[in-house]
């Protein structure tokens, strides 16, 4: 399967701080990939570096990372574009304070999209995300009148609008209900026939659920890298084996 | 609503599983028919097909092994898993069983038979309709068919009594029978195991839907 993203030599450093060494991986397209680790090994930090969302947190990168080839940190690469074809999801919805409608809308409002076509857009992303029928007959209501985990989905529809190429997200669910994870879980499988798919999570319960391939981070590096299926049978290394047998972390 | 990702996998994981057995079933007749007709070229096919067996054995663990590491399931769904992985290996010993009784034929089958087949094909009738039943019960959920086998079990217990008592005769009478005699009664005896594991496969099919371990055996 054909890496979608890879990163080569990738370091970065949060002023002193070498936060993530020597990351070399690839994430797969129309796939998904979970990346795992303890608390503050990077994991989110790697996620953020795949679309520069990290830029305006100052920090600092060395590599390269290749998105289709093209390296997203080099010299006039357009930070607006990338983060449309890479698009991301946050740990904590965030909706803007605006309507449902609106929210899906505006993006692709913003981008030039013609109006006749907006309004076909907003329904496919949010039949997409699976909530459409949850939400169309209140499409002018706020978003912020949303149950948490209508939010997140509409989130999420927000970003498929962008007709991205891959989706990351951050610790989508760890905000949200056990019945609301599950059904993200499966939006996801959905969603990783179309895109690539990159998860950050906390819950290796959801990244063995959910992934078909486990990167498993430490301390800023990556130990193992795998299918899912192989990383939670039979880990080539020991951290790996001790990290998902609760031994640690 | 659409199924869920461990409900499909789990629907995948019984298909697999009867699958199998199907092929299970087809190698426990030619074994018998390969007796029958003492054909030893038929008894290396069995002996093939083990080895076939021992590999859809080896599938089934791996895709249980990579369910339960990867989706947490509990409840029913651990029980259906759980039970899958051990109706596979007594499949997979019926395959085993099957192969003795190629195994008696490749070694034999220059002697002729001591007597015309008839109890043990029977028995092998019987204990195939019972495989069958157990693991239809397990796709359909059926526990009363589950329950019903071990009527049958009973029969095929006494089929392979006569047939013993039938070649003790035989053996007493002619001394020079008895290594005839032998052989058939170590295929009877295949065919009255194997009839026992399709048993144990309904009682795990019944653990399924109560949880609860429940001896059929007619012994």
């Amino acid at each position: 399967m054909s890496p979608v993203i890879t990163t080569t030599d990738l370091n970065l450093y949060y002023g002193a701080f070498h936060a993530l060494k020597g990351i070399n991986v690839g994430f797969a397209d129309r796939h998904i990939t979970a990346v795992i680790g303890p608390s503050g090994c990077g994991k989110s930090t790697l996620l953020r570096t795949l679309n520069r969302m990290n830029d305006h947190l100052g920090a600092r990168v060395t590599g390269e990372v290749l998105f289709r080839g093209e390296n997203i940190y080099g010299p006039g690469s357009d930070l607006v574009s990338i983060r449309t074809r890479i698009g991301m999801v946050f740990q904590r919805p965030n909706p803007f304070p605006f309507t449902v409608y609106s929210n899906v809308a505006m993006g692709p409002r913003m981008h030039g999209v013609p109006a006749s076509q907006i309004p076909g857009i907003v329904e496919e992303s949010l039949i997409a995300s699976d909530l459409w029928h949850g939400v169309k007959d209140k499409l002018h209501s706020s978003a912020l009148d949303l149950s948490l985990g209508q939010q997140q989905l509409l989130c999420i529809a927000r970003v498929v609008a962008m007709s991205p190429e891959v989706i990351l997200f951050d610790e989508p669910c760890s905000a949200l209900d056990p019945e609301t994870t599950i059904h993200i879980e499966e939006l996801m499988r959905r969603l990783s026939k179309e895109y690539g798919v990159i998860v950050v999570t906390h819950n290796m319960q959801q990244a063995a659920r959910v992934s078909e391939t486990t990167v498993f981070i430490l301390s800023g590096q990556i130990v193992e890298v795998g299918p899912t299926r192989v990383v939670f049978t039979s880990p080539s290394d020991k951290r790996t084996e001790d990290y998902i047998s609760g031994r640690y972390g | 609503m659409p199924k869920g990702f461990l409900a499909q996998e789990i629907d995948e994981l019984k298909a697999d599983l009867v699958e199998m057995g199907e092929y299970v079933v087809r190698s426990v007749n030619l074994s018998i028919e390969s007796l029958r007709l003492l054909d030893p070229d038929m008894a290396e096919d069995v002996v093939t097909m083990d080895e076939n067996i021992d590999h859809q054995r080896i599938e089934i663990e791996r895709k249980c092994l990579r369910l339960i590491a990867t989706q947490q399931p509990v409840a029913r769904d651990l029980r259906v898993i759980m039970a899958t992985f051990s109706m596979a290996t007594d499949l997979e010993r019926i395959g085993d069983h099957a192969e003795d009784i190629a195994s008696i034929v490749i070694r034999h089958a220059d002697e002729p038979l001591l007597k015309p087949l008839i109890d043990i094909p029977r028995m092998t009738e019987v204990a195939m309709g019972m495989l069958r039943d157990a693991l239809r019960s397990l796709v359909d959920e059926n526990d009363e068919l589950a329950k019903k086998l071990c009527e049958r079990d009973a029969i095929v217990d006494g089929l392979y009594d006569q047939v013993f008592r039938e070649l003790l005769v035989f053996m007493m009478a002619d001394p020079k029978t008895i290594a005839r005699a032998t052989y058939l009664i170590m295929a009877a005896q295949a065919v009255e195991r194997i009839a026992d594991l399709a048993t144990n496969i309904a009682e795990r099919s019944l653990y399924i839907t109560t949880g609860v371990y429940s001896e059929l055996n007619a012994d």
